[in-house]
């Protein structure tokens, strides 16, 4: 009888045991879950480094900007070195990105304004981004999609194809729309990530053609 | 006898002692399988499946946008912008049969508000119908997707949905 009770003991001990580390396990399971839910909240898209989309500071800022040739619409090379004495501005755009469409009247606008001034834009198609350098009717597609969104927005300005092909080079351009302003000596003087406003961008143009 | 009762007392303390311990001890990697943590979109679950061999089975693949961002629906406003595609490599004895993708929330950016984009926010599901060979098969899905937020956008991706078969 006695055996009987410390055995019956000894079983409900271990049980309780067994109950509480069920229970600690569910506990930290829950708080591990709740703790990657809450990191995953987060996203990626944080602002840009050095501040907001308006008041972004580009690594390259008072540096050159690094030269390039893409190959234009029609196939000809433009390389950034031919335009030294003009103030550029480069607007990296893609046609999926729906900030992109919306910046590009202002630009043209801004062009067709500050051009007489010495002012020209180069944009950069960054269409490609995930399509493997194999995938040639992925290209085509892009570069068809490409000529349309010029067509469509009657942009006047060169527009260069493969952007991805110098992103590195402009500090990986992990968000569009990406520009930067360069002054006539060849020197990056302003940057902007994300849509900002047409009187930002007519601001940071100014900036290129006066320093 | 007594010997017997005392080995059989040990046997069922030692396992339960087992158990106990196993159930504390979780290790990071197997919690960490549940959520495929990516830029903005993650494949939640399920990390496993059984399916009857040779016939069409729906899986229902559920997964999450980062809050803040949205992806394109599979049927976007605009043909410019990338739909949001599962898909699943040929040659692994897992076939895609179909996908049922659920319709998109219709939203309007404020830096646009003349257009209306058909987007996934949140938890999404995915209905696929696969046809998988008898035995146990890693697929390695695919979910092609674009992401963007109020002021600008990343470029399209392509994640990895991880999901053994089990092919009956």
């Amino acid at each position: 009888m006695r055996r009987n009770t410390i055995v019956l003991i000894a079983v409900l001990f271990i049980l309780a045991i067994f109950a509480w580390a069920g229970w600690a396990n569910w506990e930290y399971r829950k708080q591990a879950a709740e703790k990657l839910l809450s990191g995953a909240g987060q996203g990626e898209l944080v602002p840009a480094p050095g501040g907001d989309a308006m008041n972004y500071v580009s690594p390259l800022d008072g540096k050159p900007a690094p030269n390039f040739a893409l190959e234009n619409l029609s196939g000809s090379k433009v390389s950034l070195a031919s335009y030294k004495g003009k103030a550029v501005m480069i607007n990296f755009w893609a046609t999926w990105c729906g900030p992109c469409k919306v910046e590009t009247p202002w630009i043209v606008e801004l062009r067709d304004k500050y051009a007489a001034q010495g002012f020209e834009v180069l944009g950069v198609d960054t269409e490609g981004d995930d399509l493997q350098a194999s995938d040639k009717a992925g290209w085509a597609k892009a570069e068809t999609n490409a000529n349309k969104f010029v067509t469509e927005m009657k942009v006047p300005y060169p527009v260069l194809l493969d952007g991805d092909s110098i992103s590195r080079d402009y500090g990986g351009l992990d968000d569009l729309p990406a520009s930067f302003f360069v002054d006539r000596s060849g020197k990056v003087v302003a940057a902007s990530v994300g849509l900002t406003s047409e009187s930002d961008i007519e601001g940071k143009i100014k900036k290129a053609l006066t320093e | 006898m007594m010997g017997m009762r005392k080995q059989l007392c040990t046997a069922v303390l030692l396992s339960l002692g087992a158990l106990a311990g196993r159930a504390q001890v979780i290790p990071p990697a197997a919690q960490n399988r549940s959520i495929i943590t990516t830029d903005a979109v993650q494949y939640l679950f399920p990390e496993q499946v059984s399916v009857p061999a040779g016939k069409p089975s729906p899986v229902t693949l559920h997964f999450r946008v980062a809050q803040g961002l949205h992806i394109n629906s599979h049927t976007p406003s605009d043909e410019f912008l990338i739909p949001t595609d599962f898909s699943i490599p040929d040659g692994i004895g897992v076939r895609l049969g179909a996908a049922t993708y659920p319709p998109g929330t219709i939203i309007l950016l404020a830096f646009d508000p003349k257009t209306k984009l058909s987007v996934y926010t949140g938890e999404f599901d995915i209905q696929a119908r696969i046809i998988a060979t008898p035995g146990n098969h890693l697929v390695q899905g695919k979910l092609h997707y674009q992401a963007c937020d109020q002021n600008q956008c990343m470029p399209p991706k392509t994640i990895s949905v991880p999901i053994d078969v089990i092919g009956k």
